[in-house]
């Protein structure tokens, strides 16, 4: 019985090759498609996993309730740590971490102290003892106690130990950072390697032991710089502690503020409020919050998202398979009919059919595993990850076997109760009505194959104008022939003379020394802002404090709408300030030239006014800024003169060369690290139009199969109609005008459903393009082009057939 | 009005080949009811379509109406037939889907007739066969007999000049059977020409001419009851 099965199942496939490679080659699309989805969730769950005691390691986070708004921060005073460690004995230990770049973090040029040679290297942080301790961070060399714990030691990765110390042991050795030779670190360990799905990505633990920003930094609570991690006690409440948390805001930030006189003090433990994200939630649930060190986090909503593109594709292509199935009924009753009549039961019928779709879930499983091993690099390039399928496991194969057999399951169960059910006698006589029970089931399955096309399509349009909006608008500078040099802090005091010398160069239009540049990765601070004497009456408004240079604003193509520029020669500009419309809006200047306003510190009268431009991403509104006359060394930029750039930054490199013979030259263009700003909506973007591509690929096999099915059923109505004198046209029409119904429904749910979807998105943008009506009328029209496409394949064979076929049934 | 000259008919599937019909050579007159008769397999229904222009003929001339419509291309047999000639079927062929009067009224949708004359013109083919009562009901609602006057009506609501009828009596029992082939004689003498496929040699007899099939060749073909094809020809004159 088994082998009569198997022979039959294959003849059944052999002998209907194109709809038996469309069923399998459908069913396969789909399955790959969640394959690879599913590791890329895999992937973002197993984020901080390896953490021991992950369960009681919390990072901390401070929310900000200001203006209506609500901003999210992890940085700490220094003293936050070993007070909440004092005064809280739910406490086990806390760690620290200093992130910010203007004081060393991030990419830095070290050496050993024994040679020479400088080398980039990316990776640098701030971190203390207590870090290593409560995330149990593994130290492989070195002892694990005290590897940070004396001032100027340092913790390098295993990766940079065996790139600098090949087979020598590193601990004890000095580096010497920043060619600053006088104050070398000495190595205290050495850590394995963070791995790739840990929320830490660094390479260099410079330890924060000692004062390192000077005596007053470790003491004071108005500064926050350091992310902070605890590990409770077992058995802790963390709900509680949070809650008890408010005591640290009371004790010590309000008196803190107080005694400098801030006018925040009053309101304080109404705006800020003190909580905790468990580490294994850091990647998926920081959203919002910014993140010092640049690094990229994942987003908990991404991944929901794609858990439900998942599940849709799934059981799309489920859908499809049914579909496809049913549709070949017809060759099928006659079969089953047969069957029954020399002496077939039901229970046996079904397990044939059951069966066969097994065998067919095998192979669509077997072709779905190659197509994701080829799809890997495309999706993983996409992703900007790198995931491969877990061979390895044992769990994988295993899944891989159990899905078959419930996927094959599941989707033949509906195909073999149907096609089982049909009576001998009405299949012989060939007056069996077909599949007219399971139309509406089918009609609502199309139905929803198609709102989730039409909601792609909608989704891809929009997402891309938005793109392209953000990527074409005014900024307000001109980001195109500036280069960045960066890590120019090396030059040290020959930075002047160094930019003297690139000013000869013929290629070069102005050259400016700054690192503040206009885009995400400048270097930022927060500052608060009054009018002269105001500062402890006036709430602060909030903005940047930048450090220019007298060629800054010419370099970056920015427009002094009043005032005048800095001036090396008038010595009195060292006090001067520029500041950007917004700041004279926020501070109430109606005269801005000549008014004096002040940060806390120093006061500077205000020579001139800059229009607004961008300086962060988009999704974010202009802040105030105020920007000063001086020397941020850290990058130059050069305005170039269009056409000649290869040309031009070899001359830049010979001149680098000559003033830093041992340091690597490092630049970028601004338009290109502008665009990679908005790497993650382009990512976006091409997941989206991928989606939306294999959605409509399989909503059209779908729709195929049905179309076939229907044309099938109606073959006697086609026929019949035809002899009464029916045109082609109107059956063509007919037959797609069921279809387009369908089409219809799915539109009028697919808009109201995007349109909902679309404006939160693009509410997350404070520069966002509006919803156009025509731009869904056009996403209608493609589904329904589509849909006429793929209908009028069955629906111009049956109006095509000489009309006697479909009669001759008996 | 009907001739063909060596007509013939073969079925390919895959690597069989099965003639049907071979060099068939009749002639049909207007006016003339003919029957043809013959077993199973012989061909009767195949000839049938193709006189019909419901499949096409694998070799020999055929002219229907003093054209040459063996080469014709679906789309221009779609129109010939539209205009000149009404189907009747065994299993009568309705849409289920439609009501008798829906059914009825198709033919005169595609040819495009206004509704107010549609709406008049089925009326009076439905009271003309009885079946007017039933007009709203389904066809499963129906008996065979009232069926396959449904089916009758809409043969010849368009005014075609041919009927064609492949066994209009085979599914129907005698009295029924009967009734049909009365309303088919009433038609022919109205001046329609009908072409009947039958197994009942004394529905055979109601017609003027009866051809004989055997292995998708013409045996014999005889006339029926004195009547000369000529002389109705001229009566009709």
């Amino acid at each position: 019985m088994l082998s009569n099965f198997l022979k039959l199942t294959w003849r059944n496939l052999a002998k209907h090759k194109t709809h038996s490679s469309i069923t399998i080659c459908g069913f396969a699309v789909g399955i790959a498609a969640c394959l690879l989805i599913s590791l890329f969730i895999r992937d973002e769950l197993s984020y901080d996993r390896h953490t021991p005691d992950g369960e009681r390691i919390y990072r901390f986070y401070v929310e900000y309730h200001y203006q209506g708004n609500v901003y999210w921060s992890t940085s700490f005073p220094s003293p936050f740590a070993q007070t909440i460690l004092n005064e809280y004995p739910e406490i086990e230990k806390v760690g620290r971490l200093f992130p910010v770049p203007l004081f060393g973090a991030g990419d830095r040029f070290f050496r050993r102290a024994d040679q020479n040679q400088n080398f980039f290297e990316e990776g640098f942080v701030w971190a203390d003892q207590g870090l290593i301790d409560t995330l149990q961070i593994p130290i492989v060399q070195g002892d694990p106690r005290k590897a940070l714990s004396d001032p100027r030691s340092i913790v390098i990765s295993k990766k940079i130990a065996d790139k600098y110390f090949p087979s020598e042991d590193p601990v004890g050795k000095l580096l010497v950072v920043n060619n600053n030779a006088e104050q070398p670190y000495r190595i205290g360990g050495v850590m394995a390697d963070f791995p790739q799905n840990s929320h830490l990505q660094y390479n260099f633990f410079m330890s924060l032991a000692g004062t390192p920003f000077g005596q007053r930094e470790t003491t004071r609570w108005t500064q926050s710089n350091h992310n902070t991690y605890a590990l409770l006690k077992e058995g802790v409440d963390s709900v509680a502690l949070q809650e008890k948390l408010k005591n640290v805001i009371r004790n010590h930030y309000k008196p803190a503020f107080e005694a400098e006189g801030s006018v925040v003090a009053k309101d304080i433990e109404e705006m800020v409020f003190i909580k905790m994200l468990p580490v294994r939630d850091i990647h998926l649930k920081s959203v919002g919050i910014l993140e010092p060190g640049g690094q990229t986090r994942g987003d908990i909503r991404f991944v929901w998202l794609f858990g439900m593109a998942a599940v849709g594709i799934f059981l799309i292509a489920c859908v499809n398979f049914i579909n496809l199935s049913t549709a070949k009924s017809a060759n099928r009753a006659k079969e089953v009919g047969l069957r029954k009549v020399v002496g077939s039961n039901r229970a046996l019928l079904i397990q044939q059919f059951l069966g066969e779709s097994l065998i067919i879930s095998a192979f669509s499983f077997a072709l779905a595993v190659v197509m994701a091993e080829l799809f890997l690099p495309v999706f993983n390039h996409l992703l900007n990850k790198d995931l491969s399928l877990p061979w390895m496991t044992w769990q994988f194969p295993l899944l891989l076997l159990v899905a078959i057999l419930v996927v094959g399951f599941l989707a033949g169960l509906f195909p073999a109760f149907y096609l089982s059910s049909f009576k001998p006698i009405s299949v012989l006589r060939g007056s069996l009505s077909m599949g007219s029970r399971s139309g509406s089931i089918r009609s609502v399955l199309v139905v929803f194959q198609f709102s989730a096309c039409i909601l792609l399509i909608i989704g891809t349009i929009f997402v891309y104008r938005q793109q392209q909006y953000i990527l074409s608008k005014p900024l307000g500078y001109d980001r195109e022939q500036v280069v960045m040099i960066e890590g120019t802090n090396v030059l040290g005091q020959q930075i002047q003379s160094f930019k003297q010398e690139l000013r000869k160069l013929s290629g070069v239009e102005s050259v400016s020394i700054s690192d503040y540049v206009p885009i995400a990765g400048g270097t930022r601070n927060g500052n608060g802002f009054w009018k002269e004497g105001r500062s402890t009456l006036d709430p602060a408004v909030n903005g940047q404090r930048w450090i220019i240079d007298e060629d800054y604003i010419q370099t970056m193509g920015m427009r002094l709408v009043e005032g005048r520029n800095f001036s090396v020669e008038i010595q009195s500009d060292r006090q001067a300030a520029i500041i950007n419309r917004r700041m004279a809006e926020k501070l109430g200047l109606s005269n801005p030239v000549g008014s004096r306003i002040t940060n806390g510190f120093a006061v500077n009268e205000v020579i001139g006014v800059v229009e607004d431009f961008n300086f962060d991403s988009l999704t974010s509104e202009i802040f105030p800024l105020c920007m000063n006359f001086g020397y941020a060394s850290r990058i130059v930029n050069l305005r170039l003169v269009a056409g000649q750039h290869q040309q031009t930054l070899d001359s830049v490199q010979s001149v680098w060369a000559q003033f830093v013979p041992n340091q690597e030259f490092r630049y970028n263009f601004l338009d290109e690290s502008y665009a990679a700003m908005y790497e993650n909506v382009r990512r976006m973007l091409s997941i989206l139009t991928w989606f939306s591509v294999l959605a409509i690929v399989i909503a059209c096999l779908g729709l195929f199969a049905l179309s076939a099915f229907m044309t099938e059923q109606r073959s006697k109505e086609i026929s019949v109609r035809r002899v009464i004198g029916a045109s082609f046209a109107s059956i063509l029409q007919m037959l797609s005008l069921s279809f387009l119904r369908l089409v219809f429904i799915s539109f009028m749910i697919a808009v109201p459903f995007s349109w909902y979807l679309l404006e939160n998105w693009l509410n997350t943008y404070e520069y966002r393009i509006n919803l156009r009506w025509d731009v869904f009328i056009y996403a209608g029209m493609i589904a329904c082009g589509v849909a006429i496409l793929t209908v009028s394949y069955h629906a111009f064979r049956a109006a095509h057939r000489n009309p006697v076929h479909g009669l001759r049934s008996e | 009005m009907i001739k063909t000259h060596n007509l013939s008919k073969i079925f390919t599937t895959e690597e069989v080949e099965t003639t049907a019909l071979h060099n068939i050579n009749i002639h049909i007159q207007e006016g003339e009811f003919v029957s043809i008769m013959g077993p199973s397999g012989c061909g009767k229904s195949t000839l049938l379509n193709l006189i019909g222009l419901l499949d096409s003929p694998s070799g020999g001339e055929y002219y229907l109406l003093d054209e040459e419509v063996a080469g014709y291309t679906e789309r221009r047999r779609a129109k010939l037939r539209k205009y000149n000639i009404g189907f009747i079927f065994q299993s009568f062929n309705l849409i289920d889907e439609l009501t008798v009067f829906e059914n009825a009224e198709l033919p005169l949708l595609y040819q495009k007739i206004s509704s107010a004359e549609r709406k008049e013109r089925v009326e009076e083919i439905l009271d003309f066969l009885q079946i007017a009562h039933r007009r709203n009901h389904f066809p499963q609602q129906l008996s065979g007999g009232q069926q396959q006057r449904v089916a009758v009506a809409r043969a010849i609501v368009g005014k075609p000049k041919i009927i064609l009828a492949d066994e209009p009596t085979g599914n129907l029992d005698s009295k029924n059977g009967e009734d049909v082939m009365n309303m088919l004689v009433d038609l022919n003498n109205s001046g329609t020409t009908i072409v009947m496929v039958t197994h009942s040699p004394s529905h055979a007899d109601y017609g003027n001419r009866i051809i004989n099939l055997f292995d998708g060749e013409v045996v014999t073909q005889s006339t029926n009851g004195g009547q000369a094809v000529a002389d109705r020809s001229e009566v009709r004159l």
